[in-house]
């Protein structure tokens, strides 16, 4: 499918632009995504990553679930200025590291924040294995960062899960850079208004 | 809509088969190798020209198949001496001389004639050696399932040398991704032919599977958005939804006597195994484990379900007796253990395994001991589906590039591929015996 690849370039490529060129990490390593999502404070501005300027919530709300992109012919990838970070996995494990933890407390924070908003939580995972499994596998990554951010305060029902097993991968290229962006856990609000 | 599937039938005329016990056993040649065999191109008895080239078209599908099943060597058509609108199909019409010389031991000849959209097909197998006819057939049929015509005939020459039918009168139900990103589920003859794409609804389709009585296919789709089962019946186009007021039903397979599915069902984050009936409804839950336990599949007694659970803390296979409820465990080597599929015969179960950084087909007996890894690990082969007769598996492997199906002998040799649809065809299951 090299027109998805296109998309997915150029869909990058147009998150750069429109936030002064911060990285579009579709290709970054989720080591260092979710730490530099969690570098922000509870007041939410990001320090450079654009997010307060341009309206909290407002790009992340309008981005639709990975299955939906995936019918537009989009990428499912979430962009750098999302207030939502994605948690990432190691391969056929659903516990939740160090780093997954940092990044549900700052996408738990947006939640409060804006306690109108009802998210659905994807999980995902690399294209290794089989179907089934994954699917499995998915459910109970999304599961687990369903059960932090209850947690962490938010009410269970404004939290829905499902698992895109490894149906719909942000990275297709067969190597464990690729792989380990896509075993993650993804955060799309489905209702509500954000309020920041 | 979509394409429906035909049912020919193919009437037995004429049987002059002696019943020869001496060629039963073992398919093997002089000398230990494969059987060499020669397949005449058929001879056009009818008035009507050839213009639909059937004359190697029957053969070729023939060769096609005996190819396939690994025991014969078919020799090569430009080798063949006598032509064969010069001689007749019958003993002392032509001669064994021909055939002898270029190293055939076995000779399959054959007649057709066309009448308007209907087709007669003569086939005889002969035993070079001793002079012999072994098989002599006529069938009538449509002409368009020509093919089917000499698939039935080469089922007749594999039962005439192992004393079971071949299996080349069969399907394949996989997923593709040939039309574009999407996952679709597709039907196709064992030998390519009468393709066609069961959904077309722009979303996932995963897991199809064929119901014991090959007219209906299980599948999980994402197209009303969550995942869920559907049974889609090929011959009416009809389709359930199997309700889900439990959880999410992420797989299943219907059962032998057609009645329940056992499916894999989500709640909460945790997959568990359930019962259900073939609206979907819960009979009864068969595992309650907060792991994950997926992808059951029926021994063919319908007594027990090998599964894979990754209670032990990585996922292995395990097999549940129906009537206790309980388990065993049946794979101890490898630390992912997926896609179980129980044989036939009932004495083995092939799997997908992971070594190192790739993924095998193993096969295990039911009862345990040693797995038995059959294909190479230099690329990525998954998702075996043993045939009917229990003697191939077919499997995806992405050794050419991207995944593509391919089928093998159960111990893995003689592999073939099947498909080259330019997407990733994957996940495929094959159907039971079809008239």
């Amino acid at each position: 499918m090299p027109h998805l690849k296109i998309a997915c370039y150029s869909l990058a490529a147009l998150f750069a632009f429109a936030f002064g060129g911060c990285a579009p990490s579709t290709a970054a390593k989720p080591e260092t995504a979710p730490k530099s999502a969690g570098t922000p404070a509870a007041g939410g501005s990001s320090q450079g990553q654009g997010e307060g300027q341009r309206g909290s919530g407002s790009e992340s709300s309008t981005a639709p679930g990975s299955l939906e992109a995936l019918q537009k012919g989009q990428s499912s990838a979430t962009s750098a200025s999302s207030p939502l970070k994605d948690v990432f996995f190691e391969f056929d494990r659903y516990d939740l590291l160090t780093d997954a933890r940092e990044t549900l407390k700052v996408n738990a924070d947006w939640l409060k924040r804006n306690p109108t908003a009802r998210i659905e939580i994807e999980g995902h995972c690399d294209s290794r294995g089989t179907n089934e499994y994954n699917l499995a596998l998915g459910a109970k990554r999304a599961q687990a960062a369903k059960d932090y951010l209850a947690n962490l305060g938010i009410p269970s029902e404004r939290l829905s899960t499902i698992s895109y097993g490894a149906e719909i991968p942000v990275c297709k290229e067969q190597n464990e850079s690729c792989w380990s962006q896509n075993r993650r856990a993804r955060f799309v609000v489905i209702a509500g208004k954000p309020a920041s | 809509m979509i394409a429906r599937i035909v049912s020919i039938v193919c009437f037995l005329i004429l049987s002059t088969r002696p019943a020869l016990a001496q060629f039963k056993g073992e398919i093997i040649g002089q000398g230990g190798q494969k059987f060499p065999i020669a397949v005449s191109p058929l001879n056009n008895t009818g008035t009507a020209p050839d213009s639909g080239k059937l004359s190697e078209g029957i053969a070729d599908a023939i060769v096609h198949d005996l190819d396939l099943s690994g025991w014969f060597k078919v020799l090569d058509r430009s080798a063949y001496i006598e032509q064969p609108q010069r001689s007749g199909i019958t003993l002392g019409t032509f001669d064994f001389h021909d055939w002898s010389t270029i190293g055939a031991e076995g000779l399959v000849k054959g007649g057709f004639s066309v009448q308007g959209e209907d087709i007669t097909v003569e086939l005889r197998l002969f035993d070079v050696f001793q002079n012999k006819e072994r098989i002599g057939k006529r069938y009538v049929g449509r002409l368009k399932d020509f093919r089917r015509i000499a698939h039935k005939f080469a089922d007749e020459i594999i039962n005439e040398f192992t004393g079971i039918p071949g299996i080349f009168n069969t399907r394949i139900t996989y997923v593709s991704t040939s039309g574009g990103r999407f996952k679709e589920i597709h039907v196709s003859h064992l030998d390519g032919s009468e393709k066609f794409q069961v959904t077309n609804n722009h979303t996932i389709n995963l897991s199809p599977s064929w119901t014991p009585d090959g007219k209906s296919i299980l599948y999980t789709s994402y197209k009303d958005r969550s995942p869920n089962l559907y049974l889609f019946e090929l011959y009416s186009g009809k389709e359930v939804k199997l309700s889900s007021k439990t959880g999410r039903y992420l797989g299943g397979k219907v059962s032998p006597d057609g009645q329940y599915v056992a499916a894999t069902v989500e709640t909460a984050g945790n997959t568990n195994l359930y019962l259900l009936d073939r609206s979907g409804n819960v009979v009864r839950r068969l595992t309650e484990d907060p792991g994950i336990e997926v992808s059951p599949s029926w021994s063919p007694d319908g007594r027990q379900l090998v599964f894979v659970s990754d209670r032990s803390g990585s996922p292995q296979l395990y097999i549940m007796d129906l009537a206790s409820g309980k388990s065993r465990r049946l794979t101890y080597s490898g630390n992912y253990n997926t896609a179980p599929e129980w044989s036939p015969k009932g004495d083995k179960i092939a799997y997908t395994g992971r070594v190192g950084n790739r993924f095998a087909i193993f096969t295990i007996g039911s009862e345990g001991g040693e797995a038995r890894k059959v294909t190479s690990e230099s690329s990525d082969s998954e998702d075996p589906t043993w045939s009917p007769d229990g003697r191939f598996i077919a499997f995806s492997s992405n050794r050419g590039g991207r995944y593509q199906l391919y089928v093998m002998q159960a111990s893995g040799e003689n592999q073939r591929r099947l498909t080259g649809s330019g997407g990733d065809d994957t996940k495929p299951n094959w159907s039971p015996r079809l008239d």
